[in-house]
C-alpha cells in the first residue's frame, strides 16, 4: 500500500509541474505571431534608436517597429525581399515614387492602374503631396505597417475609406492647391451614403453603401473633369449610380448636388425649397413657443395666488 | 391621481360625461399618435446619423437596414390612417347625410379668440375666451395634418423610390424632397412635443393627461370649462325639447 500512495503522489506532483511549465509556454508564446527575418535584421533594427547620418548631416531614423510587421501584410515576406540581399548598399531613403515602384514590383496590375490615374500621374512629375500606395494602405504613411484591406482598422478598409480620403481631401489649404473647394467629406457624410456608413458598425453586411471609391474609382481615380471619369457628366455618373441603383437614368443622376449645398446655382429649387421651409419653421415655432411660456408663466402665477 | 380617478370615474358613470369623440376619431388619433411617434424615434437617427446616440440607437434596432425598413412600413400606416379619417368624413356626409362638420372650419372667430387668450397668458385681460366645440389650437393641429401630411408623404415617397421618381421627373425634386421631408418633419415634431404635449398634458386641470381623446368622454364639469360656448348649446337644447341631430356633440 505505501508503495502504491507514494506512485500516486509522484504522479499528482508530475502532473502539477506540466501544468506550470504549460502555463508559463503559453503566456510567453501569447506574444504576436512573428514576421519572417531570415537574416535576423530586426536585431538591430528594432531599436527605436538607431539612426544614420546622410552626407548633408541630416539624421534618418533606420527603427523598425516590431509589433508593426509583426502584424503587417507582409509578414511572411523576408525583409530582403524589398530591401535586396544587400541592403546597407542600397540608396535610402526612397522617395514616394520609388516606394511605389517597390510594391509595384510584385503588385503589378494595382501600380499600372496608379501610375495613370491622377494622384500617379503627379507622382511621377515629383509631387510630393499626392497619395501612394502606402498613404492608403498603412495608418502612418509606413511600408513596414501596411495591413490586409479586409482588417477592420484597415485604412483601406470600406468602413474607413472616407476618412482616409478625407485626411488630405478635408485639408482645405492643400485642397485649395488644386482647385477642389468642395467641402467633399463633409458633404458625403450628409449624402444618404455617408449616413448609412456612419449608422452601421463595422461588420461587412452593413457597409451594403458607397464611399469615395466606388464613385471615383480605386487605384485608377482620376479627375473627377476628365471624360473617362466614372463621374464626369450625367451620362458617365447615370452608368455609376446604375451599379447599385437598378434602372437609375440621367434624371437620377441630376438629382445630386455634386458635393456642395444646394444654391442658387447649384440645384435652385433645393435652395429655395429650404429657404421656404426654415422660414416657415421660424414662424410657427416661434410663435408655439411664445404661446406655451405665456401659459406656463400665467399657470404658475394662478397657481402661486390660489 | 385625482384627476386620472375622475376621468375613470367619468368612463363608468356617463350620466355626468358628454360623448365627444365617436369610435372611429379614437382610433384615428391612437394609429395617428403610434405610427407618428415610431416614425420620429426612427426618423432622427438617420436625420442626426453624425450623433454617437443616433449609432447607438441604431443597432438597438439591429441595424440601418431594419431601422430604415420600420421608417417606410410605419409611413404606409400613417397614410392609411389619414385615409381612413379622409374616408370617414366622405361616409358620413354622401352615405350617413349627416351635417357637414362647420364647427372644425377655421373662421376670424379663432384668431380673435388667439388674441384674447394670448392677452390673458400675459396679463392684458382677466377674462378667458369661451370657446366652441374646438379651441384655435385644436384647430391648429388637425389643419396642421392637411397640410404636413401630403408633404410628408409626397416627399417622403420621392426619398423611398427616387429611381422610380426620376423617370418621370426632373432630378431635382430629390435633394428638394429631402428638405422639405427633413424640416417639415422637425417643425411638426417640434410642434407636437412643445405645444401639444404642453396643453394636453401639464395645463391645470388636464395633468397627467386629457382622456377625452382615448375615452370618448368628457366630464360635464371640464366641459363647461373648456367648451361653454358648445356645452350651452347642449344644455339649452338639452332643457327645452330632444337634442336635434345636428346640435349632437358625437358629430363634427
Amino acid at each position: 500500500m505505501p508503495q502504491k500512495e507514494g506512485k500516486m503522489k509522484l504522479l499528482l506532483a508530475v502532473l502539477a509541474a506540466s501544468v506550470i511549465v504549460f502555463g508559463i509556454v503559453l503566456l510567453i508564446n501569447s506574444e504576436a505571431t512573428l514576421a519572417l527575418d531570415e537574416q535576423g535584421c530586426l536585431v538591430c533594427h528594432s531599436n527605436p534608436k538607431l539612426e544614420k547620418t546622410d552626407e548633408n548631416g541630416q539624421k534618418i531614423s533606420l527603427y523598425v517597429s516590431e509589433s508593426a510587421v509583426n502584424t503587417g501584410a507582409h509578414r511572411y515576406i523576408d525583409c530582403t525581399t524589398c530591401h535586396t540581399t544587400a541592403p546597407h548598399e542600397v540608396d535610402t531613403p526612397l522617395t514616394k515614387l520609388s516606394l511605389a515602384e517597390k510594391c509595384g514590383s510584385c503588385h503589378e496590375y494595382e501600380y499600372k492602374l496608379h501610375l495613370d490615374s491622377v494622384h500617379g500621374q503627379q507622382l511621377i512629375q515629383g509631387n510630393p503631396d499626392v497619395a501612394t500606395c502606402v498613404d492608403c494602405h498603412s495608418s502612418d504613411s509606413n511600408p513596414h505597417s501596411v495591413i490586409r484591406v479586409l482588417e477592420y482598422n484597415a485604412p483601406a478598409y470600406k468602413k474607413n475609406i472616407a476618412q482616409t480620403c478625407a485626411s488630405c481631401h478635408d485639408d482645405q489649404d492643400l485642397m485649395a492647391d488644386y482647385g477642389i473647394v468642395e467641402k467633399v467629406y463633409e458633404s458625403y457624410m450628409r449624402s444618404f451614403h455617408g449616413k448609412a456608413m456612419a449608422l452601421g458598425t463595422y461588420e461587412l453586411t452593413e457597409l451594403d453603401t458607397a464611399t469615395c471609391t466606388n464613385c471615383h474609382g480605386v487605384h485608377d481615380i482620376q479627375d473627377p473633369n476628365e471624360p473617362s471619369s466614372p463621374v464626369a457628366g450625367l451620362e458617365n455618373l447615370a452608368v455609376t449610380c446604375e451599379q447599385c441603383h437598378p434602372g437609375a437614368g440621367v434624371q437620377f443622376a441630376a438629382s445630386f448636388l455634386g458635393h456642395e449645398e444646394a444654391s442658387p446655382e447649384n440645384i435652385p429649387a433645393a435652395h429655395y425649397t429650404e429657404i421656404i421651409f426654415t422660414t416657415l419653421l421660424t414662424v410657427v415655432l416661434s410663435f408655439g413657443g411664445i404661446v406655451v411660456i405665456a401659459a406656463m408663466v400665467r399657470f404658475s402665477i394662478n397657481r402661486w395666488r390660489e | 391621481m385625482a384627476v386620472m380617478s375622475q376621468a375613470i370615474a367619468n368612463v363608468k358613470s356617463p350620466a355626468d360625461t358628454i360623448k365627444r369623440f365617436d369610435i372611429h376619431q379614437i382610433l384615428q388619433h391612437i394609429g395617428l399618435m403610434t405610427s407618428f411617434i415610431l416614425l420620429v424615434v426612427t426618423g432622427l437617427p438617420i436625420k442626426f446619423s453624425g450623433a454617437g446616440v443616433s449609432q447607438w440607437w441604431t443597432q438597438v434596432w439591429g441595424g440601418v437596414e431594419v431601422i430604415r425598413s420600420v421608417h417606410h412600413f410605419t409611413a404606409w400606416i400613417i397614410v392609411f390612417v389619414c385615409l381612413y379619417h379622409v374616408g370617414y368624413l366622405f361616409y358620413n356626409l354622401a352615405v350617413l347625410k349627416k351635417p357637414f362638420p362647420v364647427k372644425m372650419v377655421p373662421g376670424t372667430q379663432d384668431f380673435k379668440k388667439l388674441i384674447q387668450e394670448f392677452r390673458y397668458f400675459i396679463g392684458l385681460s382677466r377674462e378667458k375666451p369661451k370657446f366652441d366645440r374646438f379651441n384655435w389650437k385644436e384647430k391648429f393641429d388637425y389643419w396642421a395634418i392637411f397640410w404636413g401630411m401630403p408633404v410628408m408623404a409626397g416627399s417622403g415617397f420621392i426619398l423611398m423610390y427616387p429611381v422610380f421618381v426620376t423617370k418621370f421627373l426632373p432630378g431635382w425634386i430629390v435633394p428638394a424632397a429631402l428638405i422639405a421631408h427633413s424640416d417639415e418633419a422637425m417643425l411638426a415634431l417640434t410642434w407636437i412635443f412643445m405645444v401639444h404635449i404642453f396643453f394636453n398634458h401639464f395645463a391645470p386641470g388636464v395633468f397627467p393627461l386629457n382622456t377625452s381623446i382615448f375615452t370618448g368622454r368628457v366630464s360635464r364639469e371640464r366641459y363647461e370649462k373648456d367648451h361653454p360656448l358648445e356645452y350651452e348649446e347642449i344644455m339649452g337644447y338639452k332643457e327645452e325639447e330632444e337634442a336635434p341631430e345636428t346640435a349632437s356633440p358625437e358629430l363634427k
